[in-house]
């Protein structure tokens, strides 16, 4: 899979298959535009590598306590940044090959996303201050 | 041509994973294919095998909310103030453990990566004695081959399929675990009373020790449901020459267990069994059944019937056959001598998938482990499965290690055996006016000038904890005079190991006071 992505990012092929059709989104207005639920791999590379704008992804778990609580503390974040970038919600028991081919071991791990490259990362819970500085990172760099 | 991988284990549990990352130490390179057949009802789960999934943890953890409901019965005369009587949902307790599986699941995934192991989620079929055909859930194929091969399949629960209804309408430990409603009717929401949930276990005793079916039937009862448990037999005398695992049909720790179970209101329908499952229009069950004491057939309706009648081994689509496995003819079971070796070369089984050895995760895993060691490790050391201790997780749980009573009887002779025996009563079960009748432990040694001691057996709370200490001064020769020279810790149940002096012999009355 990671070769496929590889590939594709050489040749700059044109995005494949439906653009966020039924991905899902939630929280307020403006969060409603730019947090989504990834579907399925295509739909990973579709919305999130070959996004124009940076993507963070937010790779957990139902299990995971801590992920309760980041999630929704990053999603607010990001909604107040209105589009500047998107969220990208995995869950690594339904895309577990996806989770692990982006080598994540514990979760919640969070990654930056900017053409298609990881830029940054992190793992576990992190507060308001930590949360914003990293986005800050990621549209300013 | 060249095999792609040095070492291919087929089955992710306990022992085919230990073996495989093992192997991986060793810099070789491995793959796992793990895959799971759904149950007739559909339940299905992700790696790690039986004991991760639908064994011992989510049994251990059910165990333990059976456990915090007594806990909290006990609590009033602690001086807690607890409105009785305290209800259960099940679906939290499920949501809390089936969680905690699979974030097992998931780290078992993770640590294969790390260890660099190639996992394939796919069924596995031999081809050859060096290649295994593969299936995707979506049927699409994949051929591996390999240098070695580890056949570490497991087994999964039987069915009683001469009794019509039994597969359409019964589920077994495999669904148990996972269902997301308690396994009867949720409390109509309409009614002002709770609907009462029956839930009937059968079991079949005739070749299995008893411990999943009262396990399950245990904590069911533990958390309020209405639990029977049908037996065909009462438990036996005999024993398991081959097996030799301390609590096989031991009549007396058998016998023991369920009476507590009874007293504490677990339903026991002896030496009946089931002629038919039936589905009413209200969905309940209705089972059918021939007690043979009153030589009469008799009916009830139950929410759901779970079978416990033995589990079967995995071969059945590895097309053993082919390459020629040879197989136990009555059990099914894989055959291994000592170094877990089949009849073909470069061919080795580990786990509850083999012939004659323990069911259970802790020797799969060393087996594997030590497996590993002697294909690429340049070890020679064989797995020691001599005095392996386990325990059952019933209300009252029973450990053991070493050789029961009638094992030890058979191999040395009831003279040359003396058994020291007592029954005892828990510190905390005093203030909490609980019955301990039950409460009870022996130790079976050899008569001769050393005394060796050749068996412990304790049935009480938290047993796995208690046996597990007294496990290696097993393994390590331990007398009697050695016992009775190690000083007991005050206060606790384990203590009273150190003080055993009744011989069974002596016929004297073994109940022991406390200080």
């Amino acid at each position: 899979m990671a070769q496929r992505l590889a590939l594709q990012r050489l040749l700059s092929l044109p995005t494949r298959g439906p653009l966020a059709s039924h991905g899902r989104a939630f929280g307020t207005s403006a969060g409603r535009r730019s947090t989504f639920n990834v579907q399925d791999g295509s739909d990973f590379q579709d919305r999130v590598v070959n996004s124009p704008k940076p993507v963070v992804v937010d790779f957990h778990a139902q299990w995971c306590g801590p992920c309760k609580i980041l999630g929704p503390r990053l999603e607010k974040l990001v909604a107040k940044l209105e589009g500047k970038v998107l969220m990208a919600k995995v869950d690594i028991d339904d895309h577990t090959d996806l989770a692990i081919e982006y080598e994540v071991s514990a979760v919640p791990t969070v990654l930056a996303m900017k053409n298609g490259d990881v830029v940054d990362k992190f793992v576990g819970i992190k507060d308001e201050d930590q949360l914003e500085a990293f986005l800050k990172k990621l549209i300013g760099a | 041509g060249k095999n792609e991988y040095d070492l291919l284990v087929i089955g992710g549990g306990s022992g085919g994973l230990a073996c495989a990352k093992e192997a991986a130490q060793f810099g070789r390179k491995v793959a796992v294919l793990d895959y799971v057949e759904p149950s007739p009802q559909g339940t299905t789960w992700g790696l790690g095998g039986t004991c991760v999934n639908v064994g011992c943890i989510p049994k251990k953890l059910m165990h333990q909310a059976a456990l915090l409901g007594s806990a909290l019965k006990d609590a009033q005369h602690y001086g807690w103030n607890i409105s009785q009587p305290v209800h259960h949902t099940w679906s939290v307790m499920a949501q809390g453990v089936q969680n905690y599986v699979k974030s097992l699941n998931w780290g078992h995934r993770v640590q294969l990566q790390e260890k660099k192991v190639k996992y394939f989620n796919i069924k596995g079929s031999f081809s050859d004695p060096h290649t295994i055909r593969g299936l995707t859930k979506a049927g699409k194929e994949t051929v591996v081959t390999a240098d070695n091969i580890v056949i570490a399949t497991g087994g999964r629960p039987k069915y009683p399929m001469h009794v019509p209804g039994a597969l359409e309408y019964g589920i077994t430990s495999d669904d148990l675990f996972w269902l997301k409603k308690s396994p009867g009717k949720t409390p109509l929401v309409y009614y002002s009373y709770i609907v009462f949930i029956k839930i009937i276990v059968y079991i079949c005793l005739i070749r299995v020790s008893p411990d999943v079916s009262l396990e399950c039937a245990g904590f069911l009862t533990g958390i309020g449901l209405d639990t029977t448990v049908m037996m065909r037999s009462i438990p036996l005398r005999g024993f398991d020459q081959k097996k030799q695992i301390c609590f096989t049909t031991q009549q007396q720790m058998a016998s023991l267990v369920t009476e507590h179970m009874e007293s504490y209101g677990t339903k026991f329908l002896k030496r009946c069994f089931p002629t038919k499952v039936e589905k009413l229009k209200s969905d309940r069950l209705q089972v059918t059944w021939k007690n043979a004491d009153l030589d009469k057939e008799e009916t009830d309706s139950f929410n759901t019937v779970m079978w416990a009648v033995g589990r079967a081994p995995d071969t059945k689509t590895l097309n053993l056959e082919t390459v020629g496995v040879k197989t136990n003819s009555e059990t099914g079971k894989i055959i291994v001598d000592a170094s877990e070796a089949t009849s073909v070369p470069h061919i080795y089984a580990v786990g509850d998938i083999t012939e004659g050895r323990p069911e259970l995760t802790p020797t799969a895993i060393a087996a594997g482990k030590l497996l590993a060691q002697r294909l690429f490790g340049q070890s020679s050391e064989l797995m020691d499965y001599d005095s392996v201790p386990t325990t059952v997780f019933t209300p009252l749980e029973y450990g053991c290690v070493g050789l029961s009573e009638e094992a030890a009887v058979q191999r040395h002779g009831s003279d040359n055996i003396e058994v020291y025996h007592a029954y005892y009563k828990p510190l905390e079960f005093t203030v909490a006016q609980r019955d301990a009748t039950q409460c009870y432990m022996k130790m079976v040694c050899l008569r001769e000038r050393e005394q060796r001691i050749l068996g412990l057996h304790f049935i009480g709370p938290n047993a796995g904890e208690v046996i597990q200490g007294f496990a290696l001064g097993i393994k390590c020769g331990a007398t009697y005079p050695q016992m009775m020279k190690t000083v007991g810790i005050h206060p606790t149940c384990a203590e009273e190991v150190t003080k055993l002096h009744i011989t069974k012999r002596s016929g004297l009355d073994a109940t022991v006071t406390g200080c």
